[in-house]
């Protein structure tokens, strides 16, 4: 197992590297390039000019400043952003790449498990009125023009109901009578849930030694995530930043709620595939000539192994969910790495724009290695 | 001899687009407590499709036409879901045609055998299940260490012998083996039939052995049904069937595989192949590949009946037919 | 061609020539094929609405700019153009949907109606061309990696493996950021980019099917060079399966070009996106004038979801064409 990872984890970074490299030869063969920019800019002063081409080595050839950048990397030194100047790119995409970390696992957690319970009972009721609608429905969502569905999301949840913001990442209202600062919060709530991920990974597993029965194990795992839960909420009601906290949430739910329908069509139409494929196994037979109840076969002998294709399929459709995470961002002024990467393609501001490019990358084959973990632990084939 | 399982004029029928396939048609027998039978015919007569109606296990479109299937006197054909479930595996296990598919890839080979112990006895607990799942890999030939092991790192015979393990995990009354040995090699073969045969006469448990090969039956069925285009068509114990049997379809069947033992003999094959299933008529099935096919056959269904005690039948021309097929071969 | 054949003699009759047989038996095939596809209920649905915008594109709007919306027009001697026509009776633009203007005006005070329809072949252009690229870069490389292997095949699964990982919009929209980009050229990098992907991958697969079948050997055997084994024997055998993916890539392609241009990086004069980016620029698709102005993004976003969602659905329907275990009994 730790010789799989380690496998992947080199492969990876190799993968990585040449990404960089293409990044970094595209910025500098385009016409129009970083020096041209750089000469152009009219938020650079002259001496600001001389520093940034000093500091960069840009005037020495290309393959040494491919080197010295790919360093630079490494040490988290990207470079100063043009249009925040003199803010380093490191610093703007270290605020910013947590809230996108944030808005994806969330939403990619939410639409796996929920396409992954429809796409589940559908494809057992295969036939019915419901399976067909909900078929029409969930391709519909695949193909959906994504600010067509985000327009509509606010449409009707922030002008037609009212209940949820527009836009925005917090309500400049509230935080104007505070010194606090946003991002301090921010990271205190990502934390929060970062903890209670961990426990409800802890629980599961310590439920899996305690018990042999499913249902024991079921109890455990819902008691202590309902704990954790409920001591998370417990202290940020008591605490008095709470509200800040409650106010950053609020607006997440309809950025959350677009990214989830952006890549659960896909879980759900993946998903009833492999459900139908694998019903057809001999095993499915077994499991039913056992007399296990009907759900059980489902569940755990059906579902669980049609879950394998559909967590390949993640990684496939992973760049499709980042283009309408960069667009989600954009339309609800959500300031995470997408929203970074427009405006800074916008402002010609080049360093932040390949920093954020780049970042976009590396958080691609991050999750990428994460997916293929969890599919080593799930496919006992793999493992050896 | 008591009856444990009897089935009664069993007619399933597959429900396709064109029109009904007569899987199984007017299957009658009885199995008897402590048992061997065997289910013999070419591959697409029934035999899998009877099992699958014995276990309750039909695809969407089959349907249960009419019949019965007394499993200790209870029609298993009136049992709800629920009930059902309380008889698949503790009362009737079942070993399938594709032991190599029919454990999950994703659990623990030990795991799925438990698995079933626990669903039919849920007061045994975990370590007493495993016990349990120990002294049947004991019992089939299997290193008990193994039981954490997943499928794949199985041999073809070693998930044959854990599938027949698991067969045995909750002492059902009566197993059935649907092609259980297949898709090994032959000295496998023979092998897991001696531990399968003598498993069920340790145990004392009733057997459906169902194969296309009469000759591996015969080593261990004491009483032989032969299917035809999803009617049985001659049923009787082993010894019957092979020095006197009746039906030309039985003969041809015997006929056609070599035997090792017995005297030199040219190996006769059946002409033709089997009918469309698809809207059967109602005549001999078999008419069209009979040698000894009269007028009679081709507008009348033969009626399955006692010929003499213990030896069922159906076919117009009841006689000792072997000598007769012998010179139809010579020409 | 036709003349010559009808005008030979009797003898020509009973010995068809090999191409009249090629183009029966192709003609057989496309019959079965498309029995199969009709029957898929989606696949149907898919073709209904490529067929309906292609006729409202390249029938209905010339006909409507040259008659009615011609008394619109700035110069009443030439047709509508919906880039630069400005309605002089309406006060307030942009205007909701009257009878002059069935979908409202924009706040350029030009025919929303008028700007969809122009904008159809073009995205029908735009989404062909892009795919067409692919595929035939898909199909070329990956027969090529299956029939000759080693390094050549590892180089390009392994490229196709980067190229499935790059983050392809963000990707797009740098690029369209440094470059003016128009809607050729972005067609142009959208074939390319995608046709070294994940394509290459799945036909490869196809043709290693292929490549181990007798014929290839029994071709191999009476003489025939590689590439006419390649072009005569593989690639016909994994066109289905291209034809069937050419319909997801112009999916792809429409969808890029429209967040592009959505986006406002694009060099190009109207598009169903750039619609929507010209109402959200002039401040109408922000707070409560989204549903006030709902006719300046709800028709193109419409459009946009249509056109991909249809030739999805064609792609489906072709699938079970191409899959046969996805068929029903």
């Amino acid at each position: 197992m730790i010789k799989y990872i380690g496998n992947r984890l080199a492969q990876i970074l190799i993968l990585l590297v040449i990404y960089v490299a293409v990044v970094f030869f595209l910025l500098h063969s385009m016409p129009g390039g970083i020096e041209a920019v750089l000469a152009t800019n009219p938020n650079l002063t002259p001496a600001a000019r001389e520093s940034i081409l000093k500091a960069f080595g840009l005037t020495q050839p290309l393959p040494v400043q491919f080197v010295l950048y790919l360093k630079n990397i490494f040490t988290f030194n990207l470079g100063i952003s043009y249009s925040f100047y003199p803010t380093p790119v490191w610093t703007i995409i270290a605020r910013r790449l947590p809230r996108t970390i944030l808005l994806f696992t969330t939403a990619t957690l939410i639409a796996f498990f929920v396409g992954f319970a429809s796409g589940k009972s559908l494809a057992w009721k295969r036939g019915k009125t419901s399976e067909y609608v909900s078929t029409v429905v969930g391709v519909i969502a695949y193909t959906v023009f994504t600010p067509l569905l985000i327009f509509t999301l606010i449409w009707f949840f922030g002008s037609y109901l009212g209940i949820f913001p527009l836009n925005q990442f917090l309500n400049p209202d509230l935080w104007i009578r505070t010194n606090l600062n946003a991002q301090t919060i921010f990271l205190y709530l990502l934390l929060t849930i970062s903890l209670i991920g961990l426990a409800m990974l802890a629980s599961f597993a310590i439920a899996q030694k305690v018990s042999h029965r499913v249902k024991t194990r079921k109890i455990i795992f819902y008691i202590s995530t309902a704990i954790a839960i409920a001591l998370a909420v417990f202290w940020w009601a008591v605490s008095p930043v709470g509200i800040y906290g409650f106010d950053i949430l609020w607006h997440m739910i309809l950025p959350v709620m677009a990214v989830t329908i952006i890549s659960y069509a896909g879980t759900m139409l993946v998903m009833r595939d492999s459900m139908l494929e694998t019903i057809k196994e001999d095993f499915i037979t077994t499991a039913r000539a056992k007399g296990l109840p009907d759900k059980v076969v489902r569940d755990k002998h059906a579902a669980r192994t049609a879950m394998l294709p559909v967590i390949t399929n993640f990684v496939l459709s992973m760049g499709f969910v980042v283009s309408g995470g960069v667009i989600t961002e954009t339309l609800f002024s959500w300031p995470g790495m997408g929203m970074t990467l427009l405006d800074s393609v916008l402002a010609k501001d080049y360093p932040l724009a390949s920093g954020a490019l780049i970042f976009t990358g590396i958080f691609v084959l991050f999750a990428h290695l994460v997916i293929d973990i969890v599919y080593a632990f799930l496919d006992p084939r793999i493992r050896y | 001899m008591k009856p444990i399982l009897e089935v009664k004029n069993l007619k399933m029928y597959y429900n396709t687009r064109s029109g009904y396939v007569k899987a199984a048609d007017d299957v009658s027998f009885v199995l008897n407590e402590g048992e061997a039978m065997g289910l013999v015919g070419e591959s697409g007569c029934g035999k899998t499709t009877t099992s699958m109606a014995i276990m309750r296990l039909l695809a969407e479109n089959a349907e249960i036409i009419s019949g019965h299937i007394y499993f200790k006197g209870k029609d298993l054909l009136k049992l709800s879901e629920e009930e059902m479930n309380k008889v698949r595996w503790a009362g009737i296990s079942m070993i399938f045609q594709a032991a190599m598919n029919s454990l999950n890839p994703v659990y623990r080979v030990g795991d799925q055998i438990i698995e079933a112990i626990v669903t039919h006895e849920p007061n045994v607990t975990f370590e007493e299940a495993r016990e349990r799942v120990a002294s049947l890999y004991k019992l089939v030939g299997l290193d008990p260490k193994r039981m954490d092991n997943y499928p794949h790192e199985y041999s073809g015979g070693m998930k044959q012998r854990a599938v027949i393990a698991m067969s045995l995990s909750c002492n059902p009354d009566i197993i059935i083996a649907d092609e259980p040995t297949t898709a090994l090699d032959v000295i496998v073969q023979d092998m897991i039939l001696k531990e399968m045969s003598r498993i069920q006469k340790k145990l004392n448990m009733s057997m459906i052995y169902i194969s296309h090969d009469i000759a591996v039956i015969a080593e261990v069925a004491e009483k032989i049904g032969i299917m035809y285009a999803g009617k049985l068509v001659e049923l009787s114990d082993s010894v019957t069937i092979f020095k006197k049997p009746a039906h030309p379809y039985t003969v041809g069947l015997m006929s056609s595989f070599p035997s090792i033992k017995g005297e030199k003999k040219e190996l006769v094959t059946i002409p033709g192949e089997p009918p469309n299933l698809l809207n059967a008529p109602d005549s001999c099935r078999f008419a069209p590949r009979c040698p000894f096919a009269t007028k009679e056959c081709w507008e009348k269904e033969p009626p399955y009946e006692e010929i003499e005690p213990n030896h069922f039948l159906a076919c117009f021309h009841p006689q000792n037919l072997r000598k007769q097929v012998s010179e139809y071969a010579r020409g | 061609m036709a003349n010559t054949t009808e005008g030979m003699t009797a003898s020509s009759e009973i010995f068809e020539s090999p191409f009249k047989i090629k183009v029966k038996l192709m003609w057989r095939a496309f019959k079965e094929n498309w029995r199969i596809f009709s029957e898929s209920k989606i696949g149907m649905l898919g073709l209904w609405i490529v067929i309906i915008f292609a006729v409202a594109g390249f029938v209905v709007y010339p006909i409507l700019a040259s008659t009615i919306w011609k008394s619109t027009s700035l110069n009443a001697m030439v047709s509508y153009n919906p880039v630069t026509g400005y309605d002089f009776t309406i006060a307030n633009n942009p205007a909701p949907p009257s009878l002059a203007h069935l979908l409202g005006t924009d706040p350029l005070g030009r025919d929303i109606l008028a700007q969809l329809l122009y904008s159809t072949p073009r995205e029908f252009a735009l989404g062909i061309i892009a795919a067409l690229i692919t595929v035939f870069l898909g199909t070329l490389i990956g027969t090529v990696s299956a029939f000759y292997g080693g390094v050549v095949d590892t180089f390009f699964m392994r490229l196709a493996d980067l190229v499935l990982l790059f983050p392809f919009i963000p990707f797009l929209i740098v690029i369209s950021g440094m470059m003016q980009v128009n809607l050729l050229t972005l067609a142009l990098i959208i074939g390319l980019l995608s046709g070294f992907g994940g394509i290459t991958i799945i036909l490869r697969s196809q043709a290693m099917i292929v490549k181990v079948k007798p014929f290839i050997e029994s071709a191999k055997v009476s003489g025939a060079s590689d590439p006419y084994i390649i072009v005569n024997h593989i690639i016909p055998n994994i066109m289905p399966l291209s034809f069937l993916y050419m319909m997801f890539n112009v999916t792809g392609a429409i969808f890029s070009e429209a967040v592009l241009s959505f986006f406002g990086l694009l060099n190009i004069r109207m598009s169903w996106g750039l619609m929507i980016y010209t109402a959200d620029t002039a401040g109408y698709i922000v707070g409560t004038n989204i549903g006030t102005y709902w006719w300046l993004w709800l028709p193109p976003g419409m459009a946009i979801t249509l056109i991909c969602g249809a030739f999805y659905f064609i792609g489906r329907g072709l699938d079970e064409v191409v899959n046969p275990r996805l068929r029903r009994r």
